[in-house]
């Protein structure tokens, strides 16, 4: 199964080159916890604030079973 | 005497140039705060004595001599209370919604007029000629500004600074626009901040009024110096450990906010028809850093420096230098135009600073007048040869220039996105809330920023109730519609709180009521807390809206364009969703003690407002 992983803001210190139109393609089982897809990111759970799966806020604990799923993840930000 | 202000106000009349100090009394400072709240008070009671003078004020020009403008800090601006420099302008009516007029700015302006001796200024009358106010050190004086008019907000703040001889002195001022009389102009200070919406520059330029100097030496007195010393200590840790205004804002600005918007699929795109747009990563905080940004510009005394200076270096909008823009600016002139040149909107955001527009109202209209012409309704000889289509970055460019002179379809864009739906015959287009622009958030998407938007006392405006915190950045269900008139009315509440204090909203990422109270509480010396915060952040609101009942308005005016409740988002992450304004609609009055948008007699004297 595959998941287009975006990483935003902050976040992007470490995947410089991964923005909303050219997301990173990962291969995962079905099932995969969207906590296992951030470890293998290398990000500690804290450094996340938000994970979006095709737009909409799951938790880590979240598993993932479609295929292409957009998997969105962000920093604490705000604004206004 | 209340510790914390300067306890003097001054009261400009133009028409005869007479300038008078006065006081309001401990009780009204503790019932209302400042800012927004006793420039509320004050236009209530202003209004009444309207009335006596057989003056109705619904059918007021909101142009003529007899509206008002407050300009009016709190006890917090000016302190050493983390991001204090803020202040709040209102006035009766604002000419491009016939609502309250109402912005807050960033900057040091309002700092700078409590160090200049006063807490605030209030303007009636009319000018006989072009006029400006210098408030330098506990002196006030009003001068001939001839030699002003037509200059741009960088001009006329420079040209004050030398003729005074005051180098880093705070100018509020408007540009051309405002002098022009545009109904979307604005009240800029320190160039690249403004009192922003609904118009207030037109206000001032009605009155033949260019400019505020202000400079001084004065410092406000703190009740309580060693608790303040130690709350604000505390306060500042709590902003920089916090994610939002620690990391997320000062390293990209509130431009930050593109991305995430767009990936739930609620970034207005092509005049609202659909959420998603597809190039929004060329607009972004991220993008904005990497490739414009020179340097972050704090506000004055601000810890967590939002503020943007940039530049263009390449292309056709070159611009050596500019600050901002604001995700808003960005979103209305980039996104809801679908244009995702960076540099465009960087141009036509420098274009809305020095000639004194709100960007939001800006690109919002360009955005209809993109659909009008989309749907055939623009002829010809109207847009003289300019394509104002969808995508087409040099149309927002020129556009933003011409509205300021109010040059061909550019007269139309300054009238607002209403009147100029109305006027090409598609008033379904026009993307507003009471006649202001909404800014970038679908509540199709969100659902409480649609019951703020509707509600919000001055029109389509997401910072009187910024639910996004908790339903877009927060835990909070976005869709339902369960429990968002309670979060819209402590938001709104709460804001009142900001406004009134006054500093910078951003603060509340980080802090509650709880250190509101911790501010206001050792520098005026009142045994203030939380739940009598909100009581009086609720006390405003209620008063605001009763100025807004006297205006005319009321629960017909609470509403959302037809595109939002009837129209499906097509596609995208929010898919399927409109918004049930109704219920929601009916939940709110009911928690705030209204019927039909109007405060009942019971809310009114519970509220001391009677
Ligand atoms: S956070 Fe931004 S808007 Fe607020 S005071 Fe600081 S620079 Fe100004």
């Amino acid at each position: 199964m595959k998941v287009l992983v975006k990483v935003f803001a902050t976040l992007r210190k470490k995947y410089p080159e991964i923005n909303d139109m050219n997301p990173l393609v990962l291969e995962f089982e079905e099932g995969v916890t969207a906590k296992e897809i951030i470890k293998k990111l290398d990000f500690q759970i804290s450094e996340i604030h938000l994970i979006l799966l095709n737009g909409r806020k799951i938790k880590p604990e979240t598993s993932i079973s479609d295929n292409n799923g957009i998997l969105s993840l962000f920093p604490p930000i705000g604004g206004g | 005497m209340v510790k914390g202000y300067m306890n003097k106000w001054l009261k400009v009349n133009l028409t005869t140039q007479e300038l008078e100090e006065f006081t309001f009394s401990d009780e009204i400072l503790r019932k209302f705060i400042g800012g927004k709240g006793i420039a509320v008070h004050y236009m209530w009671e202003y209004a009444k004595k309207l009335e006596e003078k057989r003056i109705n004020l619904q059918e007021m020009d909101a142009l003529s001599p007899d509206n008002i403008l407050v300009f009016a800090t709190g006890p917090v601006t000016g302190t050493k209370s983390p991001n204090s420099g803020r202040h709040h302008v209102m006035a009766l009516k604002s000419p491009l919604t016939g609502s309250i007029g109402s912005g807050n700015s960033g900057g040091r302006w309002g700092a700078k007029l409590k160090f200049a001796g006063y807490d605030g200024i209030i303007v009636v009358g009319k000018a006989d000629r072009p006029t400006y106010l210098s408030l330098i050190d506990k002196k006030a004086e009003l001068h001939d500004a001839t030699e002003l008019w037509g200059k741009n907000s960088i001009e006329t703040s420079d040209w004050l600074r030398t003729k005074h001889n005051v180098k880093r002195a705070g100018v509020s001022c408007i540009g051309p626009a405002g002098e022009n009389l545009v109904p979307i102009a604005v009240i800029m200070n320190e160039e690249h901040r403004a009192a922003g919406r609904t118009g207030l520059g037109a206000v001032m330029g009605s009155k033949n009024f260019k400019a505020i100097i202000v400079e001084g030496k004065a410092k406000p007195e703190i009740a309580n110096p060693k608790e303040f010393g130690s709350k604000v200590k505390e306060h500042v840790e709590k902003l920089k450990e916090n994610g939002v205004t620690g990391q997320g804002l000062p390293t990209y600005g509130t431009a930050v906010l593109v991305n995430i918007v767009n990936q739930n699929g609620l970034f207005p795109t092509k005049n609202w028809q659909s959420g998603v747009f597809d190039e929004a990563e060329k607009l972004s905080g991220e993008t904005l850093t990497e490739e414009y940004l020179i340097s972050k510009h704090p506000c004055y005394g601000c810890v967590v420096a939002c503020g943007r200076k940039t530049k263009v270096d390449k292309g056709n909008y070159k611009t050596s230098y500019t600050e901002g823009p604001e995700y808003e600016s960005i979103w209305a002139l980039g996104g809801s135009t679908a244009v995702s040149d960076m540099s465009a909107v960087i141009r036509a955001n420098h274009y809305c600073d020095i000639l004194g527009m709100d960007p939001i109202s800006m690109g919002s209209t360009i955005a209809a007048a993109m659909e009008l012409t989309q749907n055939g309704k623009i002829p010809e000889d109207d847009s003289q040869g300019l394509k104002v289509e969808f995508g087409n970055p040099d149309a927002v460019v020129e556009l933003a220039w011409m509205t300021a002179y109010r040059q061909g379809l550019g007269y139309w864009i300054g009238e607002g996105s209403r009147k100029m739906c109305q006027h090409y015959g598609a008033p379904d287009l026009s993307m507003e809330v009471k006649g202001l622009e909404m800014p970038a958030y679908d509540p199709r998407g969100a659902k409480g920023i649609g019951l703020n938007y509707a509600t919000s006392n001055r029109g389509g405006c997401h910072v009187t109730g910024y639910t996004i915190a908790a339903e877009v950045l927060g835990d909070v269900d976005r869709f339902t519609i369960e429990g968002k008139a309670e979060l819209t009315k402590t938001f709104q509440d709460f804001t009142s709180i900001v406004n009134s204090s006054v500093n910078c909203l951003f603060l509340t990422f980080a802090l509650g009521l709880d250190e509101y109270a911790e501010m206001i509480g050792p520098i005026t010396g009142w045994d203030v807390n939380a739940d009598e915060l909100l009581k009086t952040g609720e006390r405003i609101t209620n008063l605001e809206r009763m100025i807004l009942n006297k205006l005319g308005l009321s629960g017909k005016d609470d509403t959302l364009p037809k595109r939002l409740t009837d129209e499906k988002m097509p596609s995208g992450p929010s898919e399927g969703q409109t918004v049930d304004l109704e219920t929601m609609k009916q939940e709110y009055y009911h928690l705030r003690g209204w019927e039909d948008g109007i405060p009942t007699v019971s809310k009114i004297s519970e509220l001391g407002l009677n």
